[in-house]
C-alpha cells in the first residue's frame, strides 16, 4: 500500500519535474527581460516595450473598495476558503475567488500615466487574511460580502465552519514595477502630456506587476529559474529511479 | 548494466543537451534583443531630436527682433541647426545635439537681459515647448545610456560572452557623454 503510494508520487514527480524545468526557460527569458529592459521615466516613456516604477493612483471618482477590509484600492484579488479535515490531516478548498480592476495612474517624479491592468501577471502578497470558526464569527464586512455571493459561514445546527478569507489589493500610494507594453490610450486623441496620451497594457509580449522593486523581482525569479533548471531535473531523475526500481529495470 | 541505468543515463544527458542549449537559446535571443534595444533607444531620441529642429526655426524667427546685440548666438544656432542636419553618424549626431543643447542653455539664459522677449507670449510658450523637449531627451539619452550599460556588461560577463563572440559582439557599445563645454555655467554678461 506505501509502496503503491510512493510510486503514484513518483510518477506525479516525474512529469512535475519535466514541466518545470521546460517552464525554467519561459521563466529564464521573462527574468532576462526585466534585467534588460531599463528603467524609463514617464515624463519620456516611449511606445513599444517598456518598463516603470512610481506609485499608483486611482482615476478620479473611481476607487474600489476592498471585500473584507473594505480598504480603498484600485485593483483587488480575494479567495473564500474552507478546511476540509481528512485522516491525514486536512487542507483548504477553494469556495469562491475573484480579482475586480479598473484603470489606474502610475506616477513617478516626472508625470503619470494610464495602466490598464487587465491580462496582466500581478504580483502582490495578501493585504489581509482572516479565519472564521467555532466561536468566531467572520467581521461584519465580511458577512455582508457572503451574502452577496451566497454563501453561508454556518454549517450544521448552526455551528460556524471553519473558513478563511483572503485578499490582496493596490492601494492609491502603493509603489509598483510596472513591465509591459506602452501604447496608445484609446480614450484620448491627442494631447500634449503623455499621462493622456500613452497607456501601459498588454502587448505581444510579458506584462507584470509587482509591488517590489526591481531587484527584489529579478531575485525572485532568479530562485525559480535555478529551481527549475537544477531542482527539477533532479526531482525528474529521483523520481524515475523510483519508477525503474519499482518495475525491476534494475 | 542494467536496463534501468541505460535509461537513467539517457535521461540525464536529454535533460542536460535540453538545458544546455536552452540556455545558450535564452543568451542568444537575450543579446540580440539588447543589440536593437540600443538601436531603438537611438531612434527614440532621434525622434525628440528631430522635433527639436523642427522648432528652432520659429525660435530664432521669435527672438532675433529683440535680441539684436546677441547675433553670435542666434548665428551659432542656425549652424548647428544644418550641422544637426549634415550629419550622418551617430557620434556626429550626438555631436551637433551637444552643441545646440549648450547654445539652447546660452540664449535661454542671454533672454533673461531683454524683458520684452521675457514677456512675449509666443517666445514663452517655445521656451517651454523646447525646455519640456530637453528634459525629455535626457530622460533617453539616460535611457540610451542604461541600454548601452547592459549591453556591455552582457558581452563582459562569462558564460554571455562566449555567445557574444559567436555572434560578433566584441566591441562594447559607446555611451553618450556631457560635452566638457556644457558642464560649464552659461556666462551672461548684463
Amino acid at each position: 500500500m506505501a509502496e503503491d503510494r510512493l510510486l503514484m508520487y513518483a510518477i506525479i514527480g516525474f512529469f512535475a519535474g519535466l514541466y518545470f524545468f521546460f517552464r525554467s526557460f519561459s521563466l529564464l527569458k521573462e527574468k532576462k527581460l526585466i534585467e534588460n529592459t531599463p528603467t524609463s521615466k514617464i515624463r519620456s516613456l516611449a511606445i513599444g516595450f517598456s518598463e516603470i516604477y512610481g506609485e499608483a493612483v486611482s482615476q478620479k471618482d473611481k476607487v474600489l473598495k476592498s471585500p473584507f477590509s473594505k480598504s480603498d484600492c484600485v485593483y483587488y484579488r480575494y479567495s473564500i476558503e474552507e478546511y476540509r479535515s481528512s485522516k491525514n490531516g486536512g487542507h483548504w478548498v477553494s469556495k469562491d475567488s475573484g480579482e475586480i480592476m479598473d484603470y489606474f495612474y502610475l506616477k513617478d517624479s516626472t508625470g503619470m500615466v494610464l495602466v490598464d491592468p487587465r491580462k496582466a501577471k500581478i504580483e502582490i502578497p495578501d493585504d489581509y487574511s482572516v479565519e472564521s470558526g467555532v466561536g468566531r464569527d467572520p467581521p461584519k464586512e465580511t458577512i455582508a460580502f457572503l451574502k452577496t455571493k451566497g454563501m453561508r459561514y454556518e454549517g450544521l445546527f448552526g455551528f460556524n465552519k471553519r473558513m478563511r478569507y483572503r485578499e490582496a489589493y493596490i492601494a492609491p500610494k502603493d509603489k509598483l514595477y510596472v513591465i509591459g507594453t506602452c501604447g496608445k490610450n484609446p480614450f484620448v486623441q491627442s494631447s500634449p502630456k503623455n499621462e493622456d496620451t500613452l497607456m501601459m497594457q498588454k502587448g505581444s509580449s510579458f506584462y507584470y506587476l509587482s509591488d517590489k522593486p526591481e531587484k527584489d523581482v529579478v531575485s525572485s525569479f532568479g530562485l525559480w529559474v535555478k529551481l527549475g533548471m537544477i531542482g527539477a531535473p533532479v526531482l525528474t531523475v529521483v523520481c524515475l529511479i523510483i519508477i525503474l526500481a519499482y518495475a525491476g529495470a534494475f | 548494466m542494467a536496463a534501468g541505468i541505460w535509461i537513467v543515463i539517457g535521461v540525464v544527458v536529454a535533460l542536460f543537451v535540453i538545458g544546455f542549449f536552452g540556455y545558450f537559446i535564452s543568451v542568444y535571443n537575450s543579446l540580440v534583443r539588447l543589440k536593437n534595444d540600443i538601436k531603438k533607444s537611438w531612434a527614440n531620441i532621434e525622434v525628440m531630436l528631430k522635433q527639436r529642429y523642427d522648432e528652432l526655426p520659429k525660435l530664432i524667427e521669435s527672438v532675433k527682433g529683440y535680441m539684436k546685440h546677441e547675433k553670435q548666438v542666434l548665428v551659432d544656432l542656425t549652424k548647428a541647426r544644418t550641422d544637426f542636419m549634415k550629419a550622418k553618424t551617430m557620434s556626429e549626431k550626438a555631436k551637433a545635439d551637444g552643441t545646440m543643447t549648450g547654445l539652447l542653455k546660452t540664449l535661454f539664459a542671454v533672454a533673461e537681459n531683454y524683458p520684452n522677449l521675457k514677456a512675449n507670449e509666443n517666445f514663452i510658450q517655445l521656451q517651454n515647448r523646447i525646455s519640456s523637449l530637453e528634459n525629455e531627451l535626457s530622460d533617453r539619452r539616460e535611457f540610451y545610456n542604461d541600454s548601452v550599460n547592459n549591453f556591455n556588461i552582457k558581452i563582459q560577463s562569462f558564460p554571455d560572452m562566449i555567445v557574444a563572440r559567436m555572434l560578433g559582439y566584441v566591441q562594447p557599445e559607446v555611451m553618450f557623454k556631457v560635452d566638457e563645454s556644457e558642464k560649464q555655467d552659461v556666462k551672461v554678461q548684463f
